[in-house]
């Protein structure tokens, strides 16, 4: 929801005033039904939100950061819904069998043109991949594009060449249609595709839970969080 | 007496545009590319800690072209221009929606400095004293690389637009000479009468309905017409001249026939957004920013075929591919595409067909009497052609069609090449898009409008549409760059919204480097001998 204003030539100082009021009232309220909408920031919030704007109204996204980290750590529990996606190589991956062969599983979603979030994300897969060394091959490594259209497999190719993705390590695109499935499924859907969030996921085996860092997990913090997982199990 | 040299000599200077300021190539190469002018590679650290460099390292990604900043989820760049990183947060009048931008500088912003600027690149420290959030890389710079791109920030989108002036938005629209007459019209009719419709509405007024809410753009919109002449060769000077005699902010819609390549090119140069114009051979260009498209067009169907002649060639035992077309017409090019796609694969031979661009129907029917059974054709015919193939399919040929420039279901197919001929069909079925057809663009000529030209009115409203809530999301910032980067993320938000928004094309989006915004098709073929009835054979394919 965009900000609405009247042409404000006539209009006096305080009913300028009052006017802004009413607009952050409608605002206020206009962000609980919009999902896609960071607008404005509330007068006196600091500088250093700037660039971490929270959304009025979407809590439950609401960063407490710890201490030292740039993310949140929840688990929960998925049901991945029955899709084919299409791997990178073009042959056909059906879900959730893809996720169940028994690896540890470690998850993003990020699209190829994406300039702010995701290249982050894909650098932190390179380097957990590069950490991980030998021991990459005993992993999962997914990343399922939330734009299949733009993301063709031969894009993904290209596009996992540059992070120097092993073969454990595969990039998924698909049908509009069975993206949005699987993004909803993981709680990533948020409509427009530049609304999605940062988030790694990772589980040790199937029918445990997943583990959801939301933020920006260093690569030492997502292996932390994946030796823990093996850890357990 | 010595002074009229000098005079002189000035003078010279002046008019050859010596005295212009030198462009910052230095900051530019920093800020849209990553290379430092010692031709290494930006270093900076991201958000985990991890070394990113070159184009990874950029501004140009986050901050977009114009400085503006973009968004995504709840990370928002900020406009990192020159007047918004040193002026405070203050009411101008000029820019009186400053504070309610998308992109927002907090109202205690405190200006920078070129210290303050520097620290902030280099290690984070906004210019309140307090760290940045952490999506902001920290960077690895010299004092003289930081000093060209602070100057490059200080000159980034400082300029004020052309064709903006106060209270009016001039656009321009382009049509090439070739371009068919009926179309011409149509299109028109809804730049016109959409134009009219911008301008008659006291904004001030203006009723808006519960998703429509924006910023009111109150500047009205003028639409210059450029209709091109004579040679392709000369279309670009022309352009060139026409922008110089009427200064527009951006392009919208256009009308072209054969080739496009010129505008394209105008376009990138001027710098000029040239939006969704209908034209089914657009150009295929990666590191064009300006020109924006709908589709594809016969490239796309051409990789359609492409794969679909990958795919089947063995299970339709083709032996021979023959792509017939007009010499000088769009599909020379889609064929040419088609043969490099498929030249290594297992597609034994092509033929190309190349008939003379003043042909008439007998040349057709002489050129297809050799057809043999393995023999695929490939028909890049417009409707003049189609209605003049033999009535019998000679041999039996696996035939393809381009759905586009044949006429789509309205195309003169006759009834015997119905029952062979496979479609490529790039956009969303009839069937499918039938309740978006319900777009507000009012009664043609108190008519309707003929069938070959429907697409290009749906299309039309839609460019015009896109622009209209563009600019509405502009807050007022007309600059050229920024209207594009807009678009980008306008374009997905109508797609998602529903309504007409995305008109012949189930999906319309853009993103960071994408300039095509619909990216697939269907194969079809007509159900019947005759009317418009098609078949899907294929679910909706991205090649």
């Amino acid at each position: 929801m965009e900000l609405f204003m009247k042409n404000q030539k006539s209009i006096s100082n305080i009913r300028r005033h009052i006017l802004l009021l009413v607009s952050c009232g409608i605002l206020a309220t206009g962000q609980a039904l919009a999902a896609d909408n960071i607008f404005g920031m509330k007068p006196g919030e600091q500088q250093q939100h700037m660039h971490m704007d929270m959304a009025p109204g979407s809590h439950e996204h609401h960063h407490e950061m710890a201490a030292a980290t740039n993310f949140k750590r929840t688990e929960d529990t998925y049901t991945v819904p029955a899709v084919t996606l299409v791997r990178q190589d073009g042959s056909k991956a059906p879900f959730p069998a893809e996720m169940d062969d028994g690896k540890p599983v470690i998850l993003d979603f990020t699209y190829t043109t994406c300039t702010v979030i995701c290249p982050v994300l894909s650098h932190t897969f390179a380097k957990v991949q590069e950490k991980l060394g030998n021991e990459a091959s005993k992993v999962h490594m997914m990343t399922i594009s939330i734009d299949p259209e733009f993301d063709t497999p031969a894009r993904l190719v290209e596009f996992s060449k540059k992070f120097h993705a092993g073969p454990q390590w595969i990039h998924y695109t698909g049908t509009s249609g069975d993206i949005v499935a699987i993004q909803n499924a993981f709680d990533v859907y948020r409509g427009d595709k530049m609304n999605h969030p940062p988030v790694i996921l990772l589980r040790a085996t199937p029918g445990k839970p997943w583990v959801r860092l939301e933020g920006f997990a260093t690569p030492d913090e997502v292996i932390r969080e994946y030796r823990k997982l093996i850890d357990k199990s | 007496m010595r002074t009229l040299p000098a005079i002189f000599i000035l003078l010279v200077l002046l008019a050859s545009g010596a005295w212009a300021a030198p462009v910052n190539l230095n900051g530019e190469n920093i800020y849209r590319y990553g290379i430092l002018p010692s031709g290494e590679p930006l270093r900076a650290m991201n958000a985990a800690g991890i070394v990113i460099e070159g184009k990874d390292a950029s501004c140009d990604p986050c901050h977009s072209r114009s400085g503006l900043g973009t968004r995504e989820a709840q990370f928002t760049t900020l406009p990192i221009t020159g007047k918004y990183l040193f002026n405070p947060s203050a009411w101008y009048p000029e820019d009186k929606y400053y504070k309610y931008g998308p992109e927002l500088i907090a109202p205690d912003h405190v200006p920078y400095t070129d210290e303050t600027l520097a620290r902030s690149i280099s290690d984070g420290i906004g210019s309140n004293g307090r760290e940045l959030g952490v999506i902001m890389p920290r960077y690895e710079l010299n004092k003289a690389d930081m000093a060209a791109l602070i100057d490059y920030l200080k000159n980034l989108s400082a300029d004020n637009a052309p064709g903006v002036t106060k209270d009016m938005l001039h656009f321009a629209t382009i049509i090439t000479p070739d371009a068919d007459p009926t179309e011409r019209e149509v299109m028109l009719d809804i730049l016109n009468r959409y134009f009219a419709g911008k301008n008659l509405v006291d904004s001030s007024k203006r009723r808006l309905s519960s998703n429509e809410i924006g910023y009111l753009v109150t500047h009205k919109w003028q639409l210059h017409v450029w209709q091109l002449s004579g040679a392709p060769e000369t279309w670009e000077q022309q352009l060139h001249q026409k922008l110089a005699a009427e200064p527009v902010f951006a392009v919208i819609s256009g009308l072209g026939h054969r080739t496009w390549a010129p505008v394209h090119r105008f376009c990138e140069q001027a710098s000029i957004p040239c939006l969704l114009p209908n034209v089914d051979l657009p150009v295929a260009d990666t590191t064009s920013f300006y020109p924006i498209y709908f589709s594809g067009g016969t490239l796309l169907e051409a990789q359609l075929i492409s794969n679909r002649l990958a795919q089947e060639q063995a299970l339709l035992k083709i032996k021979r591919v023959v792509h017939v077309f007009r010499e000088g017409d769009i599909g020379e090019e889609a064929a040419k595409a088609v043969h490099l796609a498929t030249s290594s694969d297992s597609v034994p031979e092509t033929v190309m067909m190349a008939l003379k661009a003043d042909g008439a129907g007998q040349d057709l029917s002489d050129a297809l009497k050799n057809t043999v059974a393995g023999d695929a054709l490939v028909l890049w015919l417009r409707p003049r052609d189609i209605a003049a193939l033999p009535a019998a399919v000679p041999g039996s040929p696996v035939v393809f069609m381009s759905g586009l420039m044949g006429g789509e279901e309205y195309s003169p197919l006759p009834p015997a090449w119905r029952k062979v001929t496979h479609l490529t069909y790039p956009f969303d079925l009839p069937e499918r898009r039938k309740p978006r057809m319900n777009f507000p663009h009012g009664r043609y000529k108190g008519g309707k409008v003929p069938a070959t030209a429907l697409r290009i009115q749906a299309d039309t409203y839609i460019a015009c549409y896109t622009l209209s809530t563009t600019l509405a999301n502009m807050m007022g910032r007309y600059v050229r760059d920024y209207l594009v980067e807009r678009i980008e993320l306008m374009l997905n938000k109508m797609a998602t919204a529903g309504s007409f928004a995305t008109g012949y094309y189930p999906l319309l989006s853009l993103a960071y480097g994408q300039r095509f915004a619909s990216k697939g098709g269907y194969i079809v073929r007509f159900a019947d001998p005759s009317g418009n009835k098609l078949v899907a054979e294929t679910n909706w394919i991205v090649p």
